[in-house]
């Protein structure tokens, strides 16, 4: 049986028929008999004192079989977890309740919940609920939440500050005392809205006869939810199975335990009936985590020649009105740790305060603190080679880490694995044609054209590993990852993993690896994942790190479930097991290639045992966790090139150029798919999106009519190419495609757009930049002249 | 929001200010009012349907009048909320005599809208406002002439 190399093939996506034909089976898709429908009253209110609730008349209302406030279920949901406590921070973790008890703090805070017979009859009883609220001053910017006198969300979060976070290398003190130039800027970068295709939802089965809970969510890790609802619920463990197989997007957004779910298991378990709760689109903008929210005061030492000698950044990281369950890691650990970027910056220094203000609770959004670090750098890049008239591409060329010093060190501690940053950027400049380019360009404004190029050389951590890091990052668990891979008698094989794809492939990409490991056809390869019912404890899908991670578990697993085959092979040829070689399925005698067993041969006599060797347990079936000894670190150079219109400030897209290394590729289609998808988020945060508020907080841009959502028609034609450095790490050698799109564009395009503003003496805009934004930066310009 | 404007009406300034302070007129030229009561001095409550943009429904609520300055200015709370949201804010409305004969009303007020007709429909409310206003003055006016 000829089987080709998977590892390498453009394999189709085998999720995607039934994802594009409806056919998916997403948490709204279960019905099960008897089903409630639940809807959430949400405050109107940024800040407000609950004085009274009046449920009465929603009770009478046609359908309605029961209406819950906080206090009702106070006794059966513990508060809402946060699970990611930097030490030494003085972290403050407010309380969070499944409904608010008497303080809303946020538009879209829950105040009640309606079950009824269906959605419409629980929708209008929650609308005939009758809050009496007292508004209490409210705070959405985190600069002036932590001033004197601001309005305080809590009484023991003082000036609403729930965490200052601090890391340093090196001495950046002296590094700006002896500095030839010190660069500084205040960066903003603004709040995101992920917006995921499918809105949070829940299924809540409570079966009274059993106490066992089954829960369909939209889950990103669906063994952290179980572990998370079983602490909040008292039910056990061993009770409760989570199922969120099908997942429509989550970017970072449905890693979190919400509220909604807890309420859900809380009223199925007190009804005894399934509880069915899905957001509306307007609902999930409120009730669902946003992204981002920075202000950075930066500092940039560097030599005349162009030499980077320190970093030192104040953050102010807006938190929202609660602390989501990882949000406290991302502005600080995936924030400070990557300062450095692919820089050799021997002096960095970085304080973060964790600010709590009226707004939506924040946590990951695609890159999750990453993004925002290399907005830092690679902005500063460009403000540093403009204040020395230098090159862009040579400032960053001058502090690149070379390749010959990996594994390198940074100040900020972490181990970068492998790199060749350069090359990287070579091969862009050769696609972008630079010296060229920038000809075109000085042509283009000697005639009133405003064309523009932007650089972002990149490098970010995924594979978000090891355990033991984790644990001193103050991660409430482990980042290690789990598959199980069961042959069964026919030799078909069922792959068990940890990792929970809602998007990125892995029902392809993983079976691509098994097929290579085993010598099966790929259509003899399904991927179970999402069940807690079916598969191993595991730690879920973000950071990039599902391939890293849970492709090296499976490959493990695949190859301790072929070494015992070797072994029942062996004995059924009659040789030694030293003496037969696996090749594409087949177990053969070495030097005697006649001499063979098939691989579903090996599989069929496995579940026989008529005639096992002596010592080896029937069954062909094989479990492996994996803790790798360091995450991987994905770079490259992302290359934007723009025109201007002066007179509109509209921004026409030229070229996108991304030159990535995630090390080596199992399906470069779908690679080539991520970072499409991530040039797009990453460029949209750069020019369209933003997540309005106004200063009482109202969110205004709550819907997406008035959230900029980008369309195909607003993005440009991407070239992508790509280096290959692999990574020691793992067995693949590979790293992570996931996230390097958004992490890498947002600054590509802003330099580009500010690179194009250069005759006016523009140096920096804040995000986004708006064709509004960008005229009104040039009308100003020429005031002064 | 902050909403502004004026109206130049061709009635004298005594007549406007009578009206203006009229429930049963007020109820009859703000479209979309369906209840308008007396509760107190210069207390009314008040039911309205208005729809802004995508978003329309019935807001119930309060509105007072207060530092009454006949017939130059008062100051107006409302004070509303509904399945579209909630409404709250501070006007001023101010009456000036103009030429021949002709009132100058300007009006400012800070208005704080929140739910769904603050996150969808916040881009349409000075307009939808400014229409209302303009129809509410312009139906005022056609009062006067009238009767």
């Amino acid at each position: 049986m000829a089987v080709t190399k998977m590892f390498g093939a453009s394999v189709k996506r085998r999720e995607d028929p039934r994802m594009i034909t409806g056919r998916a089976n997403y948490t709204d898709d279960v019905r099960l008999p008897g089903t409630l429908s639940l809807v959430i009253l949400r405050s109107p209110y940024a800040h407000a004192r609950i004085k009274s609730i009046n449920v009465e008349k929603a009770r009478q209302m046609p359908g309605v079989v029961a209406v819950y406030t906080g206090k009702d279920l106070v006794d059966s949901l513990a508060p809402v977890p946060c699970a990611w406590l930097p030490p030494n921070s003085d972290l403050k973790v407010p309380e969070y309740r499944a409904l608010a008890v008497d303080t809303v703090r946020y538009v879209g805070d829950g105040v009640a919940a309606v079950v009824a017979e269906n959605r419409y009859q629980a929708q209008d009883a929650a609308a005939a609920i009758e809050v009496e609220y007292e508004m209490l001053p409210a705070v959405v910017d985190q600069e002036k939440a932590t001033q004197d006198g601001a309005p305080q969300l809590y009484a023991d979060v003082p000036n609403n500050t729930a965490f200052v976070w601090r890391l340093a290398g090196g001495d950046i003190d002296a590094a700006l005392r002896d500095a030839d130039v010190v660069v500084s800027q205040r960066l903003i970068n603004h709040r995101l809205i992920p917006t995921a295709m499918e809105p949070r939802a829940a299924v809540a089965h409570y079966n009274p006869g059993s106490g066992e809970l089954t829960l369909w969510c939209t889950s990103q890790n669906p063994h952290i939810h179980r572990l998370l609802m079983s602490a909040v619920t008292g039910i056990p463990e061993t009770k409760i199975r989570v199922i969120a197989t099908d997942v429509g997007g989550g970017f970072g957004s449905k890693i979190p335990f919400y509220a909604g779910e807890m309420i859900a298991v809380a009223i199925s378990k007190d009804l005894g009936r399934p509880v069915k709760w899905v957001e509306d689109r307007r609902e999930n903008f409120v009730a669902t985590t946003h992204g981002r929210d920075h202000i950075d005061y930066v500092d940039v030492a560097a030599k005349q020649d162009g030499t980077i000698t320190g970093i030192r950044v104040k953050a102010y990281a807006n938190m929202g009105a609660y602390l989501s369950t990882a949000a406290p890691g991302v502005p600080t650990w995936l924030f400070g740790l990557m300062l450095s970027g692919p820089y050799k910056i021997p002096n960095i220094s970085v304080e973060v305060h964790g600010v709590l203000t009226n707004t939506t609770p924040t946590d990951a959004y695609r890159g999750a603190g990453r993004p925002e670090a290399t907005y830092v750098l690679e902005r500063m890049m460009d403000l540093v080679a403009d204040r020395l008239g230098m090159d862009p591409v040579e400032v960053r060329r001058k502090n690149f880490i070379p390749k010959e010093e990996f594994p390198y060190t940074v100040a900020t501690t972490l181990q970068y694995d492998s790199g060749d940053y350069e090359a990287a950027l070579n091969r862009a400049l050769e696609i972008v044609g630079y010296e060229q380019f920038r000809k075109e360009q000085e042509a283009a404004r000697a005639q009133g054209r405003l064309l523009g190029i932007g650089f972002s050389t990149y490098v970010e951590v995924c594979g978000l590993a090891p355990s033991q890091a984790a644990g001193a990052m103050g991660f409430q668990g482990g980042l290690w990852e789990s598959a199980t891979v069961r042959v069964h008698p026919s030799g078909k094989v069922s792959v068990f993993t940890g990792s929970n794809p809602h998007g990125q492939g892995e029902e392809t990409t993983f079976a691509q690896l098994v097929a290579d490991e085993l010598g099966v056809p790929l259509d003899d390869v399904e991927i179970v994942h999402g069940d807690t019912g079916r598969i191993p404890f595991g730690m879920g899908t973000y950071g990039s790190r599902s391939t890293a991670v849970g492709g090296s578990a499976l490959i493990y697993a695949a190859r301790k479930v072929r070494d015992k085959g070797a072994k029942i092979a062996a004995h059924l040829l009659e040789v030694s097991p030293d003496d037969i070689v696996f090749d594409q399925g087949r177990y053969y005698v070495k030097g005697a290639p006649d001499r063979v067993k098939t691989f579903q041969e090996v599989a069929g006599a496995a579940y026989l045992a008529w005639n096992m060797p002596e010592g080896v347990t029937p069954g062909l079936e094989e479990t492996h966790f994996f803790d790798p000894i360091n995450n991987t670190y994905p770079f490259g150079t992302h290359v934007c090139v723009v025109e201007v219109d002066p007179a509109t400030g509209k921004v026409q897209f030229l070229r996108y150029v991304a030159v990535d290394d995630v090390g080596n590729v199992i399906n470069p289609m779908i690679v080539d798919g991520q970072v499409h998808g991530g040039i797009a988020q990453g460029l949209a945060q750069a020019v369209y999106e933003t997540a309005v508020y106004d200063e009482n907080g109202q969110l205004l841009s709550g819907s997406l009519m008035d959230y900029a959502l980008p369309t195909a028609s607003m993005v440009p034609t991407y070239e992508v190419d790509r280096t290959v450095t692999p990574t020691p790490v793992n067995p693949m050698g590979l790293k992570g495609a996931g996230e390097t799109g958004t992490i890498a564009s947002t600054p590509a395009v802003v330099n580009a757009i500010i690179d194009a503003l250069k005759p006016y003496g523009i140096t920096h805009l804040d995000m986004p930049l708006t064709p509004q934004r960008i005229w009104q930066a040039i009308q100003e310009s020429q005031k002064g002249s | 929001m902050k909403i502004s404007g004026s109206y130049t009406m061709q009635a004298p300034r005594e007549a406007i200010w009578d009206k203006l302070i009229d429930p049963d007129a007020i109820a009859g030229c703000l479209p979309g009012v369906e209840q308008l009561e007396k509760v107190g001095e210069n207390e009314y409550t008040m039911a309205m349907t208005v729809g802004v943009g995508p978003v329309r429904g019935t807001y119930s609520g309060k509105v007072s009048l207060a530092n009454l300055n006949p017939p130059e200015s008062y100051e107006m709370h409302i004070e509303g909320s509904g399945r579209p949201g909630f409404v709250k804010g501070t006007g001023m409305l101010r009456l000036a005599e103009g030429a021949n004969g002709s009132t100058e009303i300007t009006y400012e007020g800070d208005v704080e809208v929140g739910g769904p007709v603050g996150s969808v429909a916040q881009r349409m409310l000075g307009g939808v406002a400014r229409r209302m206003v303009e129809q509410f003055f312009s139906c005022i006016e056609k009062q006067i002439s009238g009767g």
